[in-house]
C-alpha cells in the first residue's frame, strides 16, 4: 500500500501507506507517535511554523458545533528555530515522516523557512500553508490570488529540494486556476483543502463566540466542501493530491480518492482518536486486498468524468 | 490534594441512575470505579464513546463521586455543551470515560470557610468541591446566579449542611439581580473562594478579589515568613483566595489542539492540562464587562 507522493524529487515522500495527519491534528507529532503503537498515519504534517513565536488568538479559540469544528489558534507556536530544537531531535526516532507546514505573508520568511528546513536530515517535506493571512492584502489568505500563490510557490521552490506540497483553500475564487498556478511554480505535490472561515454567535451574549469572530470550519461538515476542491483540482493538474476535510471512516478516505486525491489528511478526528489513521490506512489495505486490488492507486480518480476542463463550480454555480 | 497526574482510562463506565433535575437537565450517575478513586473536585472526563464521530471529545466535569461506592456523576447543565450521546444512553447501558483529567480545585488545609460562586453551567464544576469541603466539615455557603428560577437547581443537589443563596436577575428566587451583588457581604468571611461560570461573572468574581488583595496587603492564606511561592506552582494555587474553574467543552486527546487556551499572565495556559481550575492571579485579568 506505499506511495510515493514526490517519485521526482532526489528524497521522496514515501508514505507506508495513503493516510495521514493533516497540520492541526498532532501538533508537532512526537505526542501522537508516543501515543499511537504500531498504528501509526502515512505521515504527520505539523502544526504551521512561523518564522518567529506567535502567541496565536485570544480566547475563546473553539465552538464544537453540530457538525463541525470552528477553531482559531491563530498560528500560536514557538518559531521556527524552537520547534527545530525541541521537537526536531525527536523526530529522528520514528519511522513516520514528518512534513512540517510552513506559514509566511512574504518571500522573504517562506525563504527563510523553507531554507530552515532543507537542511534538517528528519524533515520528509514541506507544507507550504497558503491560507496563510496576508497582512499587506488586509489578511485575506496568499491563496485567493493567484499572483501571490505563484509567487510564493516560486519562493519555497527556490530555497528547498525537499518534496513541496501545497495546501490550497477551497474558498478561493477559482481554485483550479490557483492549482494550475502553483503546480507550474514547481509544487509537488497540492493539498486541499484548508479550514474555511466561519462563525459562531452566542444570541444571549449578542456576540460572535469566539475571540476573533471568524475562525475556521473544520470536521465532518467541511467533507463536501474538501471533495468539491480535490475533484476539481485533480482535473486540470497532473501532480498528486491529498484531500482533506472531515475524514474520519473508510468510506470517507475512499470517497476522497474517488475523487482524485492520492492521499487524505485527517486533522480534527485524529485530536480525538490519535490511532485512526493508522487503522483506516490498515482498513483500505483490506479493503483493497478483498477486491484484489494490490495499491489503491487504481482507485484515484474514479469518480472523475475524466480530464476534461469542466467549468468551476464557484465560478458558474449550478450553471450548465 | 494531589492531582491525578495519570488520567486512568475506565474501560467502560455502567449508567447507574438518571436524573431530570431542571427542564432538558440530567444528572447522570454512573459506576467508575477507578476515575471515584482518584478524581479531584473540579476535574472532568472525555467522552470516548458514545459521540459523534469525526469532532472532539466531549469534556464534562465531574459534579459528584463517592470512592467507597465507584460512583461518579456529571450533570448536564451547558446549552451549547451536553453531549447528545450521552443524553441517549439508558440505565444499564455503558460508556467509556476517560479520566480524571485536567487539575481540579485545591483546598487548603487551613480553610474553614469556603465561599463558593457560580452562575448557569457553572453550578456542576463547583459542586462536587461543595460536597468535599462539607464533608471535610467546613462551612460552605454556595451563592448562585440565574435569570430565573427555571434555571436554578434544586437544593437537593447539595449537601444540607452547605448554604445556599440563590440570586436570579427576574426576582423570582432569592435576591433580584445579580449575583456579584452579594460577594462582598461573604467575602471577609471566606478563607477562600471557588468560582465556575460564565466570563462575565468570573471577571468581575476576580476583580473583586483583586481589590480584597490590595486591602489586605497579601491574601490571608498567603501571608507567611519567607518567599512567596512561584505564581504557577501547585503551593501558590493551593493558597490562592480565588481559584476558578474554565468552561472546557470539548477537547483533544493529546492536548496538542490548542483550542482551549486562555490567557495567563505568562503566556497562554491550555485549559485542558494547566486548568480547568486556576488560581485567578494565574491569569491575565479582563476588562470588567
Amino acid at each position: 500500500m506505499s506511495t510515493d507522493l514526490a517519485p521526482t524529487r532526489h528524497s521522496g515522500l514515501r508514505l507506508r501507506h495513503p493516510v495521514l495527519v493533516a497540520a492541526g491534528g498532532a501538533g508537532y507529532g512526537n505526542e501522537l507517535i508516543a501515543a499511537v503503537g504500531e498504528q501509526t498515519p502515512g505521515a504527520i504534517i505539523t502544526r504551521s511554523v512561523t518564522r518567529e513565536a506567535r502567541p496565536g488568538n485570544p480566547p475563546p479559540r473553539m465552538a464544537a458545533l453540530p457538525g463541525g469544528l470552528l477553531s482559531s489558534v491563530g498560528l500560536q507556536n514557538p518559531g521556527l528555530d524552537a520547534v527545530l530544537r525541541r521537537q526536531g531531535p525527536r523526530w529522528a526516532s520514528s519511522d513516520v515522516p514528518v512534513i512540517v507546514s510552513i506559514c509566511a505573508d512574504n518571500a522573504d520568511d517562506i525563504a527563510y523557512l523553507a531554507r530552515g528546513l532543507d537542511m534538517q536530515p528528519d524533515v520528509a517535506g514541506i507544507e507550504l500553508n497558503l491560507a496563510c493571512p496576508d497582512r499587506s492584502r488586509s489578511g485575506e489568505p496568499i491563496g485567493l490570488d493567484i499572483e501571490a500563490a505563484e509567487t510564493a510557490t516560486v519562493v519555497a521552490r527556490a530555497a528547498t529540494d525537499l518534496p513541496l506540497i501545497v495546501k490550497l483553500t477551497a474558498v478561493a475564487p477559482d481554485v483550479r486556476a490557483i492549482a494550475r498556478a502553483v503546480a507550474a511554480a514547481g509544487a509537488d505535490v497540492i493539498s486541499a483543502t484548508a479550514a474555511v472561515p466561519a462563525l459562531a454567535v452566542d444570541a444571549e451574549r449578542r456576540g460572535a463566540r469566539l475571540g476573533t469572530t471568524y475562525a475556521g470550519l473544520s470536521g465532518p461538515a467541511l467533507k463536501p466542501i474538501g471533495l468539491r476542491a480535490v475533484y476539481e483540482i485533480a482535473q486540470v493538474v497532473p501532480i498528486p493530491i491529498i484531500g482533506i476535510g472531515g475524514v474520519h471512516s473508510l468510506d470517507d478516505v475512499l470517497d476522497y480518492l474517488a475523487a482524485g486525491a492520492s492521499a487524505v489528511g485527517m486533522a480534527t478526528a485524529v485530536l480525538a482518536e490519535p490511532s485512526l489513521p493508522g487503522r483506516l490506512g490498515d482498513e483500505l489495505a483490506g479493503w483493497c486486498s478483498e477486491r484484489g486490488l494490490d495499491d489503491s492507486r487504481h482507485l484515484v480518480g474514479s469518480a472523475l468524468p475524466g480530464r476534461k476542463d469542466r467549468g468551476s463550480l464557484r465560478m458558474g454555480p449550478f450553471r450548465r | 490534594m494531589a492531582r491525578a497526574t495519570t488520567p486512568s482510562l475506565d474501560g467502560e463506565a455502567r449508567l447507574l441512575e438518571t436524573r431530570e433535575v431542571l427542564p432538558g437537565r440530567h444528572l447522570l450517575t454512573w459506576a467508575a470505579p477507578s476515575i471515584a478513586r482518584q478524581v479531584q473536585p473540579g476535574q472532568f472526563v472525555h467522552v470516548l464513546a458514545p459521540r459523534t464521530p469525526g469532532l472532539l471529545l466531549p469534556a464534562v466535569p465531574v459534579a459528584g463521586f463517592d470512592r467507597v461506592a465507584g460512583h461518579i456523576s456529571l450533570l448536564l447543565l451547558d446549552r451549547d455543551g451536553p453531549p447528545d450521546a450521552l443524553l441517549r444512553t439508558r440505565v444499564g447501558d455503558t460508556a467509556a470515560l476517560d479520566g480524571p483529567l485536567g487539575r481540579g480545585f485545591e483546598i487548603d488545609s487551613r480553610s474553614r470557610y469556603l465561599l463558593v460562586v457560580a452562575d448557569g453551567a457553572g453550578f456542576a464544576r463547583v459542586r462536587a468541591i461543595v460536597d468535599e469541603a462539607v464533608a471535610s466539615g467546613r462551612q460552605v455557603t454556595l451563592l448562585f446566579g440565574a435569570r430565573s428560577v427555571a434555571e436554578v437547581p434544586p437544593s437537593s443537589l447539595l449537601p444540607d449542611e452547605a448554604e445556599y443563596v440563590v440570586a436570579t436577575t427576574d426576582g423570582s428566587l432569592g435576591h433580584r439581580g445579580s449575583l456579584v451583588d452579594l460577594v462582598p457581604e461573604y467575602e471577609a468571611w471566606a478563607d477562600q473562594c471557588f468560582a465556575a461560570g460564565t466570563p462575565g461573572l468570573l471577571t468581575r468574581v476576580a476583580t473583586l478579589a483583586k481589590g480584597r488583595d490590595g486591602r489586605m496587603g497579601v491574601a490571608r492564606l498567603g501571608r507567611r515568613r519567607g518567599r512567596r511561592p512561584e505564581p504557577r506552582r501547585a503551593e501558590a494555587r493551593r493558597r490562592a483566595w480565588l481559584q476558578v474553574a474554565l468552561p472546557h467543552e470539548a477537547g483533544c486527546a493529546l492536548g496538542v489542539c490548542l483550542g482551549c487556551v486562555a490567557t495567563g499572565t505568562d503566556g497562554p495556559l491550555r485549559v485542558c492540562r494547566e486548568g480547568p481550575v486556576f488560581a485567578a492571579s494565574e491569569l491575565r485579568p479582563e476588562r470588567d464587562p
